[in-house]
């Protein structure tokens, strides 16, 4: 009976671990975004984006309304290409108004593998039960 | 399961005495480069001292392992662990020091330590920092940075995940669990303490009242990108949404949302702007949708609840009447 209840869990933490593994137990600042769209495939470390440093520098209204980032993690597909445009992180990150592009890795600051996402946020964390993930 | 690889992180934090002279290049390179996945599990990397991730792999024989490690898998190891730099025998090593780990785990030889954590990079860093140091005290800091620091998030309040325990709050770039600690430029960043000096403190999220530090002209944010002296449209407009039960009713203030927000971020895409028109409850909030799209990412999280259900309820009144009719 134990024996079975052992098997009946391996299986269990298996199947948790095929939905849970990738997601590290990330602890982040809260709000960082990760954006890994393109980054891991072209061989840069992913970016973080420190959501409250900006914060405290520009209202919400500045990026979100003004150059236009949508508010989802890795849905603005921004690329070097754009950037070095003046678009997205380039309309302020061009040497002017904050640091240019020449800082790669500033931005591209983290570790490799990491999945695009906003750290410490609710959906996450429903996402990625710690217990459970750790069950093993 | 837990309590044995507890025993393995303590013992292999003690192991170093008995294998590191023939190991110091192995557990180099895994210090400096396998440890950026093994130590925390990224990409379902097999951990660095867990015997049960190791097993299944071990199964296959090392051989099979050290060829998995020099070209890679499909499932997510890069070549030589991204690193081509090394030699082959120079991944072998590493390997083999990982391997050490989990096969001295399965005879624990030391009484498990109560805050043992998980290995990452900063319990890894005392190690690589003393290569040549004599192996015991290289071991000493693990140990002590063990029982100091915070507890992985499994096990301190799991039964709230969105209570940060103390040891785990604001950490510095290089030791947040994100920033790659080998990258240059995570080190050149501003630890999150050092931004937040002087700022008004809440209980959640960055530990920031950031509409304090606002109302109060302790930040002055832009609302314009080059114009710094450009003003907020500020409307000042409360809108009360009855809600079921006991809960005290939510007001939500336009006041405090248009000192950082244009009307356009959330009108009409996510909430059309009309008072009864927007079906709204905590389950899509905490999927992300509607006040989710920033509270529980960026704004104040979910678990701050009397923020907005601020409007007590008169709940004596009706009793009242009911006590009045039966007279």
């Amino acid at each position: 009976m134990l024996r079975r209840c052992g098997v009946v869990l391996a299986g269990l933490a298996a199947l948790l671990s095929i939905f849970f593994i990738g997601v590290p137990d990330a602890r982040a600042e809260y709000g960082d975004v990760v954006i890994n769209n393109y980054s891991d495939a072209s061989g840069m470390r992913p970016v973080v984006f420190p959501h409250l440093f900006h914060r405290i520098r520009f209202r919400c209204k500045v990026c979100h309304a003004d150059i236009g980032f949508k508010f989802q993690a890795g849905g603005n597909e921004i690329n070097m290409v754009k950037i070095i445009d003046g678009q997205f992180c380039g309309a302020c990150h061009n040497g002017e108004i904050a640091w240019s592009v020449e800082n790669c890795n500033l931005c591209h600051s983290a570790k490799p593998g990491t999945k695009t996402q906003v750290h410490e946020s609710t959906i996450q964390k429903l996402a990625q039960p710690a217990a459970a993930a750790k069950k093993k | 399961m837990r309590f044995r690889s507890l025993i393995a992180f303590t013992f292999a934090a003690a192991l170093p005495a008995a294998s590191a002279l023939a190991d110091v290049s192995g557990k180099d390179i895994y210090a400096k480069t396998c440890s950026v996945c093994h130590a925390t599990g990224i990409a379902s990397a097999p951990r660095y001292g867990h015997a049960g991730d190791w097993s299944p792999r071990l199964a296959g024989g090392s051989a099979r392992l050290y060829a998995n490690a020099l070209k890679g898998t499909a499932k997510g190891m890069p070549p030589k662990g991204g690193n081509p730099a090394y030699s082959d025998a120079e991944i072998k090593a590493a390997v083999d020091h990982m391997l050490a780990a989990v096969k001295d785990a399965a005879k624990p030889a030391t009484p498990p330590k109560p805050a043992a954590k998980d290995a990452e990079p900063k319990a890894a860093a005392p190690v690589a920092a003393a290569p040549a140091a004599t192996p015991a005290p290289a071991a000493a800091p693990v140990a002590t940075v063990a029982t100091a620091d915070a507890l992985p998030a499994g096990d301190v309040n799991a039964f709230n995940r969105l209570l940060k325990p103390v040891g785990r709050r604001n950490p510095p770039p290089p030791e947040d669990g994100i920033h790659d600690p080998g990258n240059d430029g995570t080190h050149a960043l501003l630890p999150p303490l050092t931004a937040y000096a002087g700022l008004p403190k809440s209980f959640a999220g960055n530990r920031v009242n950031w509409v304090e530090a606002i109302g109060t002209k302790k930040i002055n944010p832009r609302w314009d990108r080059a114009d710094p002296a450009a003003e907020p449209v500020v409307m000042d407009l409360n809108i009360v949404r009855e809600v079921k039960g006991s809960m005290p009713d939510v007001v939500y203030p336009h006041k405090q949302h248009t000192e950082w927000l244009d009307c356009s971020n959330c009108h009409p895409a996510i909430f059309i702007p009309q008072k009864g028109a927007n079906a709204i409850s905590m389950a899509s909030i905490l999927l992300g949708e509607k006040c989710g799209v920033c509270h529980g990412k960026v704004a104040f999280p979910v678990s701050e609840c009397r923020l907005c259900h601020s409007k007590k309820k008169d709940l004596a009144r009706p009793a009242q009447t009911a006590a009045g009719a039966a007279k």
